[in-house]
């Protein structure tokens, strides 16, 4: 970011703009100083809220027994969340209670990510340190309850800070480093990783296309409208890239928080 | 640089307003999934699959009533080929009965037909017989008188005379 940034400085005099992480810090535009303040990037997470429930709720209540090529789509979604994350993780008898949960993120995330990508929005309606942090305390708070509710809360710090058959010298790191892990690294590598994800892609498909305006239209040199092609191109590519991405990390974020809650649970199957 | 690093941390930092409404759309949509969605979802992929095995069953069930049915008919069949049978067997004793019958009747019939008839042609016979007696005495008589003239106006001659004639033609018939 300071190597772009600092490029963005000597070419700012040209009239590049390069993308900076301003842009996930806009400014407030209704509401200033309230705690209902919007800025761009809010707006864009409640029109792409309500566009979701708008879409889904009109397509659950017109579901069918014979479904349409929609209503088949949307339930291969539901059943592939539901069996291939869900299930697949923890089992049906265990998941049953966590598909809900689990479907919130896997379908928000996946709609707020994709944001990045359509024209208009630009920016993805997960990129502000709140959404990740917020689903990720979900996730945390759901796997202590599991925890409490699946082997006692004593029964589980056992089993996480003092596993069997390590040699009890080894406790002396394993027990901070355990602790660190089920009490601040998996929340915070749940919200980092899809918060870092989001910025770097927002940035990437900027630069690409910031460059491809400036080397096409708005450079005087007429020999860098080459370099204007290949930006273009490859903004395009990072376009597509994201989509994918916007996928991948819905999909990462919900596996995750199955496989965490699923290790508050003794291992052995109901 | 300066500047930029108080940026960066600030993306860590979240905003009050940020953290509000980001608890809102979290808490709409999860309530949206939890309690309209996939309900609703659930419900289409039970009915589903209740039609699905409904299906399925109704089927079964029509084979097996088809199957019942068709071993009902069968049986059906069977009873009623017997009874055909036996019906046919009945008749049959019965006709032969009938015609025995009727032969016996016809036979008592013909040859009662056939004693009276020849009785009434004995009569008949008879009858004729004895007419014919009185007419060929009479004939004789009078041919006789002819013949004889005078000699047979007694009567007990002429009586006896008749008696030889028939005795005579009586055993003229017997030769």
């Amino acid at each position: 970011m300071m190597i772009v940034s600092a490029a963005g400085s000597v070419l700012a005099s040209s009239g590049f703009q390069v993308p900076s992480i301003d842009e996930f810090l806009p400014p407030e535009i209704m509401f200033q100083g309230t705690p209902f303040a919007l800025n761009r990037i809010i707006l864009i997470r409640l029109i792409a809220t309500v566009v979701m429930l708008l879409v889904l709720g009109i397509t659950a209540m017109r579901a069918r027994l014979v479904p349409g090529r929609w209503q088949g789509a949307v339930e291969w979604i539901v059943e592939f969340i539901r069996d291939k994350i869900v299930y697949e993780v923890m089992g049906e008898v265990r998941g049953k209670r966590y598909v809900p949960m689990i479907t919130t993120i896997f379908l928000s995330l996946l709609v707020f990510n994709i944001c990045g990508i359509v024209p208009g929005m630009n920016i993805a309606a997960s990129a502000t340190i709140v959404v990740p942090l917020m689903w990720a305390l979900w996730t945390f708070c759901q796997y202590w309850i599991a925890a409490v509710r699946g082997k006692g809360l004593k029964k589980y710090l056992k089993d996480e800070l003092l596993p069997d058959g390590v040699p009890w010298p080894i406790y002396f790191i394993l027990v901070p480093m355990q602790l660190l892990d089920i009490v601040v690294i998996r929340p915070f590598s749940l919200t980092i990783r899809l918060f870092a994800n989001m910025i770097a892609g927002h940035i990437l498909v900027a630069l690409c296309f910031s460059a491809t305006q400036f080397f096409l239209i708005d450079a005087e040199n007429k020999l860098l409208m080459g370099f204007g092609a290949i930006t273009f191109l490859g903004g395009f590519i990072m376009i597509l890239f994201e989509a994918f991405v916007a996928a991948i990390q819905a999909f990462i974020f919900a596996t995750l928080s199955t496989v965490y809650i699923n290790l508050s649970y003794p291992e052995e199957l109901e | 640089m300066q500047v930029l690093a108080v940026d960066g941390i600030k993306l860590f930092l979240p905003e009050t307003y940020d953290v509000v409404w980001s608890a809102i759309i979290l808490v709409i949509i999860a309530v949206f999934f939890y309690k309209f969605f996939l309900p609703k979802l659930q419900s289409v992929f039970d009915e589903r699959t209740a039609k699905i095995e409904g299906g399925i069953a109704k089927a079964d069930k029509a084979q097996q009533d088809a199957a019942e049915a068709k071993k009902k008919y069968e049986a059906q069949l069977n009873t009623a080929r017997v009874e055909a049978s036996k019906i046919r067997d009945d008749a049959r004793a019965e006709a032969s009965h009938i015609i025995a019958d009727a032969r016996s009747r016809a036979e008592t019939d013909a040859a009662q037909i056939a004693t009276n008839a020849q009785r009434s042609i004995a009569s008949q016979q008879q009858q004729a017989l004895v007419k014919l007696k009185g007419e060929v005495g009479t004939l004789a008589t009078a041919l006789a008188g002819k013949i004889l003239g005078a000699k047979l106006e007694d009567d007990a001659v002429q009586s006896h005379m008749l008696d030889q004639m028939i005795d005579g033609m009586d055993s003229g018939d017997k030769k």
